[in-house]
């Protein structure tokens, strides 16, 4: 998170670039970019929803340049296929994976190709200061089960890019308050739009539409998102029946809890979870407990520069079903 | 009745021609875009990760061919 902090905005400020916090009058017209609506719930999701997996995992990155990277990834592990008996079946599968990245500021291409034959593919390109555009599909050999989504992204505020501008002089008035906007479209006849904005340096406030047009369907869910330097509150609603609420609380640098709560009025299906997320020097540790028995935890410990050991554990008590999974990341 | 069927057909027979002239304008187009997403679909399947590799090959500092290859 680089950049420029104004004091009395939503970032929260790095220990190297904050700055004394002043008693400041708010200038609504002058508030930062909100963050992107599908990332409303983004803290409680990193330290809820760690990567968990199974089996053996080893992950070499080689960069060739600043920009360029290859990947190379084994992962070796029983994968769970979907089965209609509540007992859950698992085939070990191998596989080997390679990947591609390109990361510029303006231009950011990721592939993986897996051994048999599917690809997922992202890209993201800044076609201007303000609107972006972004792309990810899952190709594979077999017909019909290929997905691709592209969004077009617009933010209001042009000077919250990278490079950082330099501090505008006082009395510098943007224009209006700012806001996100996006549209999506998918195959399927899938189209999306949603719309957040800043409504003050805490709180932003946004909402989406969407139409599926496959399973003809369509919906429209609002969401909010409360904030400041020790917390984050999101709740969100939509008419296919969800809500999902969230709260995370930052005990010091190191430590952070959260909690989030999913309902879906639709089918009367609950789930709650609560987890805490310690980012220590040389390791980061994520634990998590369900309220459908299922506790899970993570770790990631840093060896050596550009070695890290992985640990991955996930132990759902009412379906005795028991994933454990080591690995090591390489660059 | 009979009378009737045949005044039915001949109606129909007059704005039949116009409505299948519509009807193939868009059922051409569904395929020609059916047809592009497809051949789409393949390109970018097979050309994706060579077009990254082509690009980060070219851009700066430029890397050599080996590093391609080697583990180090």
């Amino acid at each position: 998170m680089a950049g420029l902090v104004p004091p009395g905005t939503t970032v929260k400020p790095d220990a190297s670039t904050a700055k004394p916090k002043e008693e400041e009058k708010v200038d609504y017209m002058n508030l930062p970019c909100p963050i992107p609506y599908e990332e409303i719930h983004r803290e409680a999701l990193m330290s809820l929803k760690p990567e968990l997996f199974e089996g053996l995992r080893f992950d070499f990155t080689k960069g060739l340049n600043q920009k360029f990277s290859l990947s190379h990834s084994v992962i070796m592990g029983p994968t769970e296929i979907p089965s209609q008996s509540t007992e859950t079946i698992k085939i070990p599968t191998a596989h080997y994976e390679f990947g591609a990245n390109y990361i510029d500021p303006k231009l950011m291409l990721i592939g993986r190709v897996l051994t048999d034959g599917r690809l997922n593919a992202r890209v993201k390109c800044d076609l201007s200061d303000n609107l972006s555009l972004k792309a990810n599909a899952q190709l594979t050999n077999e017909p019909h089960m290929s997905h691709g989504m592209i969004n077009f992204d617009y933010k209001s505020a042009p000077g919250l890019t990278y490079p950082p501008p330099p501090p505008p002089p006082p009395k510098h008035k943007m224009q209006g308050k700012d806001y996100r906007t996006q549209f999506q479209f998918g195959n399927g006849a899938l189209f999306g739009a949603s719309y957040i904005q800043n409504v003050s340096p805490h709180l932003s406030l946004g909402g989406e539409v969407f139409w599926a047009g496959q399973h003809r369907k369509s919906g429209i869910g609002y969401a909010a998102r409360y904030e400041n330097d020790k917390m984050v509150a999101t709740g969100q609603v939509a008419s296919t029946g969800m809500v999902a609420l969230s709260y995370v609380q930052k005990l010091s640098e190191k430590v952070s809890l959260a909690t989030d709560l999913m309902y879906n009025y639709m089918s009367r299906d609950v789930t709650s979870s609560v987890g805490y997320d310690y980012i220590l020097r040389q390791c980061r540790l994520r634990g998590k407990i369900d309220s459908n028995g299922c506790a899970a935890a993570y770790l990631e410990e840093r060896l050596n520069m550009g070695l890290n050991f992985i640990l991955s554990a996930e132990i759902d008590h009412r379906k005795k079903d028991y994933k454990f999974g080591f690995g090591l990341t390489v660059g | 009745m009979g009378s009737r069927v045949t005044l039915r057909t001949k109606g129909k027979g007059v704005k039949g021609a116009k409505a299948s002239e519509e009807k193939s304008m868009i059922d051409s187009f569904k395929e020609w875009s059916t047809w592009t997403m497809k051949k789409a679909k393949v390109v970018t399947h097979y050309g994706f990760i060579p077009l990254i590799i082509i690009i980060g090959m070219n851009s700066d500092p430029k890397p050599q061919v080996y590093q391609l290859l080697s583990p180090v």
